[in-house]
C-alpha cells in the first residue's frame, strides 16, 4: 500500500460516503467510515521470538538504531515490549491486576525507566498491579507505515510455559522473526518451535544473530539450512550482526551496514510483510466499498427498471415485496443462519470444554505416573515447570481446537446466510446493471465476497481473545512441604531404620504431590473453562452482529428499492424521463466509484508482479 | 589406623572371601582395591557440545581429546597418567581389553577401532605421560543429547547408596548459560553415565563463559556474576558444591600456546590500534582484512580458531599494555583469565584434598554391592557390618553426609549459621584456613584462636535445647571437625 493508493482509497471512500448520505443510507455511510478507520489504523505486528540470550533485544535495537530495548549479559527481558510509531519518543507501562486479565492500564514512564521495568530486575519493583508489558513510541521511518515490533521474553527456554504463551500470541501476529545465535546449529527444541510457529503464522523469518562473534557462522548456517531441508521447512535465514549495525550507525558507514546483514531484513519487512498485510487491508476495504456500491446501485436499478417501463412496475413491486419479506425473514431470529449460529455456539462450547477436560485428565494420569516413578523431593524442582509447560501447551492446543471450530462455524453460518440471502439478492440483482456491466461480478456476488466472511471467523476470535490469558493463568503450584521432617540426617539412625523412614516419607511425599497436582489442575480447569466460555460468548455476539448488519443492509436496500419502484408509478411521463436521466447519472457515478476501486487495486497488483 | 588403611583391610578380607566364588565378584573386589591406590577419578559430564573435551584438554594441558564443531566424543574415554603411550579398548561384551592403534592428528588423538563398532565399546582407556594427569584421572563422556531420565534418587544416594557403584569419584558438570527458570538448567546433571550428582562430590562449570558477554573484555566478570547467582540457586546447591565459570577454548589454547602464536599476536599488537580493533569488530572482518594487516588471512583464521574473538582481544590488550612480555607469561595470564586457575584451585581443595575419603567411599561401596550380590556367602554379612561400621563411624564420612544434608536444605536453621556450618565442615576446602574463614597466610596461632571460637560456638549450638534434632547433630559433627584441626596441630 503506497501513500498514493491509501489517499486514492480515502478519496473513493469519501465519495462513497457522500453518495450514501445523499441516498439516505446512513448505515452504509457508517460502514464506510469504519472501513476508512481500518486503513488509517492498520498495524502490522511482527513478533520477535527465540531462546533466552539469543540477542532478540539487540536485534530490535539495531533495527531501529536505538538502545531502548534493554540488553544485558545476565538480566533478561521479562515482559513483552511493543515498539510502534509516534511523533515523539514515549513509553508506557501496561499494568494489570492479577485476576482481571483484560483491563490493562497504561501508565506513562520516562525513557530511562524502560530498562528497569522491562527486565527481570523490574518485575519485582513495587508498582500498583503487575507489569504486563511495556509500550514504546518512537519516531522512526521504518515504523511509520504501521509496523509494530514486539520483543518477547525468552525466559524458560523453548517448550516452556513462556514460549507456549508466546506461541499463543503468534496466532495474533502478522509475522514472526525467530532469532538464534550462531554459536551452534538449531537445537531440536528450536526446530519444533519453528514448525509450530509456521503453523500459526503465514510469514516467518529466521535471523542468525551475532555473526561478528563466531568465525564458523557460515558452517552453522549451512547446517541449519540442511536441517530445514530435512524437515521440509521453507523459511529464509538471514545472518545479522547487531553490533556491526550499531557501529555502522555510529560511524555512518554504509559499507559496514551492508556487512551487518540488516538491509535484507529491512527489505523482507517492507516487501514481504508490511506491503502484503497492508495490501490485504486495502483489498478488504475495496471489497467493502464495492459491496456498498452494489447495495446503492441495486436500489437505483430497481427504480430505473420501474421508471423505464411502467407496465413492468407492478410485477416489479410484487417481486420486490417478496424480496422484502425474504429480507425480513433473513433478519429475524428464526432465520436459518441465526439458528445455525446459536446451536453451533452451544455445541462448540461443550466440545471445547470436553476437549480441555479430557486433556487435563490425560495429563493428570501422566503426572501421577511420573510422581510414582520418582521421589518428589528430588524431582519436584523439575516437575513443577514440566507440569506448567505441559498445561500451557494443552491450553494452546485447546485454543487451536476452539479457533478451528470457530472458523468452521463462521464458514457454515456464512453458507447458510448466503443461501437465504441469495433468494433476496436474486430478486434485487436481476435488475442491477452494475453486476451486468462488470463481468467479474456476474453470478452470485455473495460467493465472491465469501473470503471476507471466512476471514471474519478468525477476526472475530482475535477481537474476542487477547492471548494474555496464557501468560497469566498458569500461576504457580501450591507450595508443597517436601523437605524430610526430622530425618536425623541419617547419622544417628542405623541404615535399616533410615531405609524404613525413607520409604514412609516417600509415600507421604508422593501423596502430597498428588494433592498439589490436583489442586492446580482444578484451578486451571476453572479458569480456562471460564475464559473459553467468555471468548465464545463474545464470538457469538460479534458474528451475530456482523450478519445482522448485513441482513439489515439488504433489507434496507430492498425497502428503498420498493419505495422507489412504487413511487415510479406515480410520476407522469415527463417527470419519469427526467428522473430516469437522474438515476442513470447516479448509476454511472456509482459505477465509476466501483471502477475506481478496481483501477486502484488493479494497478497495484501489476506493480507487485 | 587411617581411613584408607581400614578400607584396605576390609578389601583384603573381601578378596580372600570371594576368591573362590565364580563370576566377576573377585575381579570387582580387586578393581576396588586398585582404585584405592590410583589417582582420584574425575568425570567431565554435561550436554552435547558443552565443551567437555575442550575442558579436558585444558586440564591436561595437551590437545589430546579430539574437538570439532560437530558432536565428536562418542565413547566414554579415560585419560590416565602412564609411563608409556597406550590405548586400550574395553569391549561391551565383557571380553578382555585389547590394545588398539592410534595416531595424532594436529595433536588430537585418533583412535582406530578396527573391526569393532563404536556401539560395542564400553570404554577406551588411554595411558599418557602428562603432568596434568598425575593427580587426577580424567573421564570424558559422550554427553547426553536431551532431557530424558528423571533425576530422581539422588539426594538420599549419598547417605544410603544402593546399587550405584560409580566409576567416577567426583564429577565436573558443564552447564551453559540458560535462564534459571529453564527446565534444562539442570540437564547437565542428568548425565548419569559415570556418577549420580550429589552436593559433595560435584562441581558445576559454567562453560563457554567468554561468549556470555559477547566477547567483550569484561565478559568473564559477567560470567562470574552469573555463576555466583547459579551457585545460590536452591536446586543447584543440592546438586553441586559450587559453580565456577571457565572459558574453555581460551583455557585450552593457553595450556598449549606456541611460540609462533605468541609472535603472531605480538605482531598484531604492534600494528596500529585503530586498524586492528576495526578488523576485530567481527570475525569475518578480521580474517578478510586488507594487506596492511599483519599476518596472512590463513594465519589469522587459524589464530581465530584457537583463541576466539575474546581470546584475541584480551591477548592484544595484555600485550599492548606490556602486562606480559613472553609467551610463558601470556599463557599464564590467559590461564588465569580463562577461569582455569580458579577451577584447578577448586578441584584441589574440594577433590584432591579429600581424595582419600572419596576413593575409600567408592571402594567400600563396591565391597558392599558385591556382598549384596552374594548374600549366602559365609562371611558376607560380617563384611557388610564392618563396612557399615566404618561408614557410620568415620568422621570424614559423617562430615560429607552432614554437608550433603545441609546443602540439600534438610536442616532447618538460620541461613547464615547454616552457611558457617558448611564452611567448618569443609564446603569451601578442607584446609584449616578455609574451614575457619581465615586468610591463607594466617599463622597457626591465629588459626588456633579462631578455632577456639568456632569450637565454643558449635558446642553451644549442639547443647542448646532449642536447637532442633538435626541442627544439633550437624553441630556435633562440626565440633568434631574443629577438634580434628587441633589434633592436626598437636601432631605437627
Amino acid at each position: 500500500m503506497t501513500t498514493a493508493e491509501r489517499e486514492g482509497m480515502f478519496e473513493i471512500i469519501d465519495a462513497a460516503v457522500m453518495a450514501a448520505e445523499a441516498y439516505d443510507r446512513p448505515d452504509l455511510a457508517e460502514r464506510l467510515g469504519e472501513t476508512a478507520d481500518r486503513i488509517r489504523e492498520a498495524e502490522v505486528q511482527v513478533v520477535i521470538v527465540g531462546e533466552f540470550k539469543q540477542g532478540k533485544s539487540s536485534f530490535i535495537n539495531a533495527l531501529l538504531n536505538t538502545r531502548i530495548c534493554p540488553v544485558d549479559d545476565d538480566i533478561a527481558t521479562a515482559v513483552p515490549t511493543l515498539v510502534r510509531h509516534g511523533e515523539e519518543p514515549k513509553a508506557w507501562l501496561m499494568l494489570g491486576e492479577d485476576d482481571d486479565d483484560m483491563a490493562l492500564e497504561a501508565t506513562p514512564i520516562s525513557f530511562d525507566d524502560v530498562t528497569t521495568y522491562a527486565t527481570e530486575s523490574g518485575t519485582k519493583l513495587p508498582t500498583e498491579g503487575a507489569v504486563r508489558g511495556v509500550e514504546i513510541e518512537l519516531p522512526r521511518k521504518l515504523l511509520s507505515e504501521g509496523l509494530v515490533l514486539v520483543d518477547t521474553p525468552g525466559v524458560g527456554g523453548l517448550g516452556s510455559a513462556h514460549s507456549t504463551a508466546a506461541l499463543g500470541a503468534l496466532s495474533l501476529a502478522d509475522a514472526v522473526i525467530f532469532a538464534s545465535d550462531c554459536s551452534q546449529e538449531f537445537t531440536e527444541a528450536e526446530l519444533n518451535f519453528l514448525m509450530q510457529a509456521l503453523d500459526l503464522s503465514p510469514r516467518v523469518l529466521c535471523v542468525a544473530t551475532k555473526t561478528d562473534l563466531y568465525p564458523a557462522w557460515r558452517e552453522v548456517q549451512e547446517l541449519n539450512e540442511m536441517h530445514f531441508e530435512e524437515a521440509g521447512l521453507d523459511v529464509p535465514i538471514l545472518a545479522v550482526s547487531a553490533s556491526l549495525r550499531a557501529e555502522a550507525a555510529k560511524r555512518n558507514d554504509r559499507e559496514l551496514n551492508e556487512e551487518s546483514g540488516f538491509p535484507p531484513v529491512l527489505q523482507w519487512l517492507a516487501e514481504d510483510v508490511v506491503a502484503e498485510v497492508l495490501d490485504a487491508t486495502l483489498d478488504a476495504a475495496g471489497d467493502e466499498v464495492q459491496d456498498t456500491c452494489e447495495q446503492m446501485a441495486s436500489t437505483l436499478a430497481n427504480e430505473r427498471s420501474a421508471l423505464d417501463d411502467p407496465s413492468n412496475a407492478n410485477e416489479l413491486v410484487v417481486s420486490l415485496r417478496a424480496a422484502a419479506k425474504a429480507a425480513e425473514q433473513l433478519r429475524s431470529k428464526a432465520s436459518r443462519w441465526n439458528l445455525t449460529l446459536s446451536d453451533g455456539i452451544t455445541d462448540l462450547s461443550a466440545d471445547v470444554d470436553f476437549d480441555f477436560k479430557n486433556r487435563i485428565r490425560r495429563l493428570t494420569a501422566e503426572a501421577d505416573k511420573a510422581i510414582d516413578e520418582g521421589d518428589p523431593l528430588d524431582t519436584w524442582a523439575e516437575f513443577q515447570p514440566w507440569l506448567v509447560n505441559r498445561v500451557s501447551s494443552e491450553i494452546v492446543e485447546n485454543y487451536h481446537v476452539l479457533s478451528d471450530k470457530t472458523d468452521a462455524l463462521s464458514e457454515l453460518v456464512a453458507d447458510h446466510f448466503d443461501e437465504e440471502g441469495a433468494a433476496v439478492l436474486d430478486l434485487l440483482e436481476l435488475h442491477n446493471p452494475i453486476t451486468a456491466i462488470r463481468g467479474v461480478r456476474v453470478g452470485d456476488s455473495m460467493e465472491i465476497r465469501r473470503p471476507t466472511f471466512g476471514a471474519r471467523g478468525m477476526t472475530m476470535l482475535k477481537n474476542s481473545y487477547t492471548g494474555i490469558l496464557m501468560f497469566t493463568v498458569l500461576g504457580s503450584m501450591v507450595g508443597v512441604a517436601l523437605a524430610p521432617v526430622a530425618v536425623g540426617i541419617g547419622l544417628l539412625m542405623g541404615r535399616k531404620g533410615l531405609k524404613d523412614e525413607k520409604e514412609r516419607q516417600l509415600t507421604q511425599r508422593r501423596s502430597q504431590a498428588k494433592v498439589a497436582l490436583r489442586q492446580y489442575c482444578d484451578e486451571i480447569l476453572f479458569k480456562v473453562s471460564k475464559d473459553s466460555r467468555d471468548t465464545l460468548r463474545q464470538v457469538h455476539r460479534e458474528l451475530r452482529d456482523h450478519f445482522s448488519e448485513r441482513a439489515e443492509d439488504i433489507q434496507r436496500s430492498t425497502a428503498s428499492a420498493l419505495v422507489a419502484a412504487t413511487d415510479a408509478d406515480r410520476h407522469d411521463a415527463e417527470e419519469r424521463a427526467a428522473r430516469l436521466a437522474d438515476v442513470d447519472a447516479e448509476l454511472a457515478r456509482i459505477e465509476q466509484l466501483a471502477n475506481a476501486v478496481d483501477a486502484l487495486l488493479g494497478v497495484r497488483e501489476v506493480e507487485v508482479e | 589406623m587411617t581411613l584408607v588403611d581400614e578400607a584396605r583391610g576390609i578389601l583384603n578380607d573381601a578378596e580372600a572371601l570371594f576368591e573362590s566364588v565364580d563370576g566377576p565378584a573377585a575381579e570387582a573386589i580387586r578393581a576396588a582395591r586398585h582404585r584405592l591406590d590410583e589417582p582420584l577419578r574425575v568425570a567431565i559430564a554435561g550436554k552435547v557440545k558443552a565443551g567437555k573435551s575442550t575442558l579436558l584438554n585444558a586440564l591436561v594441558g595437551d590437545l589430546l581429546a579430539p574437538t570439532d564443531t560437530g558432536e565428536c566424543t562418542r565413547i566414554v574415554t579415560w585419560y590416565r597418567n602412564g609411563t608409556t603411550y597406550q590405548v586400550m579398548l574395553h569391549p561391551k561384551d565383557g571380553s578382555d581389553a585389547m590394545p588398539v592403534k592410534f595416531s595424532r592428528q594436529d595433536g588430537a588423538l585418533e583412535v582406530r577401532l578396527g573391526d569393532v563398532a563404536a556401539e560395542d565399546v564400553a570404554k577406551l582407556d588411554i595411558a599418557w605421560p602428562a603432568a596434568g594427569l598425575r593427580a587426577l584421572t580424567l573421564i570424558d563422556t559422550p554427553g547426553i543429547g536431551s532431557l530424558n531420565a528423571e533425576v530422581g534418587e539422588r539426594t538420599f544416594e549419598f547417605l544410603d547408596p544402593e546399587e550405584h557403584d560409580t566409576p567416577a569419584d567426583a564429577v565436573l558438570y558443564l552447564m551453559k548459560h540458560i535462564h534459571s527458570s529453564d527446565l534444562r538448567l539442570l540437564e547437565a546433571f542428568h548425565d548419569d553415565t559415570v556418577s549420580t550428582p550429589n552436593p559433595v562430590n560435584a562441581v558445576a562449570v559454567l562453560s563457554r563463559a567468554d561468549e556470555i558477554g559477547g566477547g567483550r573484555l569484561d565478559s568473564m566478570a559477567s560470567a562470574r556474576r552469573i555463576a555466583q547467582r547459579y551457585g545460590d540457586d536452591r536446586r543447584l546447591r543440592s546438586l553441586a558444591q559450587l559453580v565456577t565459570p571457565v572459558a574453555g577454548l581460551l583455557a585450552e589454547t593457553a595450556g598449549t600456546l606456541t611460540e609462533r602464536e605468541y609472535r603472531a599476536l605480538h605482531q598484531l599488537a604492534e600494528a596500529p590500534v585503530d586498524m586492528v580493533d576495526g578488523a576485530l569488530l567481527s570475525a569475518d572482518r578480521f580474517v578478510d582484512a586488507g594487506p596492511q594487516m599483519p599476518l596472512t588471512s590463513i594465519e589469522r583464521r587459524e589464530l581465530l580458531a584457537r583463541f576466539g574473538v575474546f581470546g584475541i582481544r584480551i591477548s592484544l590488550a595484555l600485550l599492548r599494555r606490556a602486562v606480559v612480555t613472553s609467551s610463558a607469561e601470556l599463557a599464564e595470564e590467559l590461564t588465569e583469565r580463562s577461569g582455569l586457575t580458579q577451577l584447578r584451585t577448586v578441584l584441589t581443595s574440594l577433590f584432591v584434598d579429600r581424595a582419600d575419603v572419596l576413593k575409600t567411599r567408592s571402594a567400600l561401596l563396591a565391597v558392599e554391592r558385591t556382598c549384596a550380590e552374594h548374600p549366602d556367602e559365609p562371611g558376607a554379612a560380617a563384611l557388610v557390618a564392618r563396612v557399615e561400621q566404618v561408614m557410620a563411624g568415620a568422621h570424614p564420612f559423617n562430615e560429607l553426609s552432614t554437608l550433603a544434608a545441609l546443602r540439600s536444605g534438610w536442616v532447618p536453621g538460620d541461613t547464615n549459621e547454616l552457611r558457617a556450618l558448611e564452611r567448618v565442615l569443609g564446603s569451601g576446602g578442607t584446609a584449616a584456613w578455609q574451614r575457619l574463614a581465615a586468610p591463607e597466610a594466617a599463622t597457626v596461632e591465629e588459626l588456633r584462636a579462631l578455632a577456639l571460637d568456632e569450637l565454643t560456638r558449635w558446642q553451644q549450638l549442639a547443647e542448646n535445647p532449642f536447637s532442633g534434632h538435626d541442627l544439633s547433630s550437624a553441630a556435633r559433627v562440626a565440633v568434631r571437625s574443629v577438634e580434628a584441626l587441633f589434633d592436626g596441630w598437636a601432631k605437627a
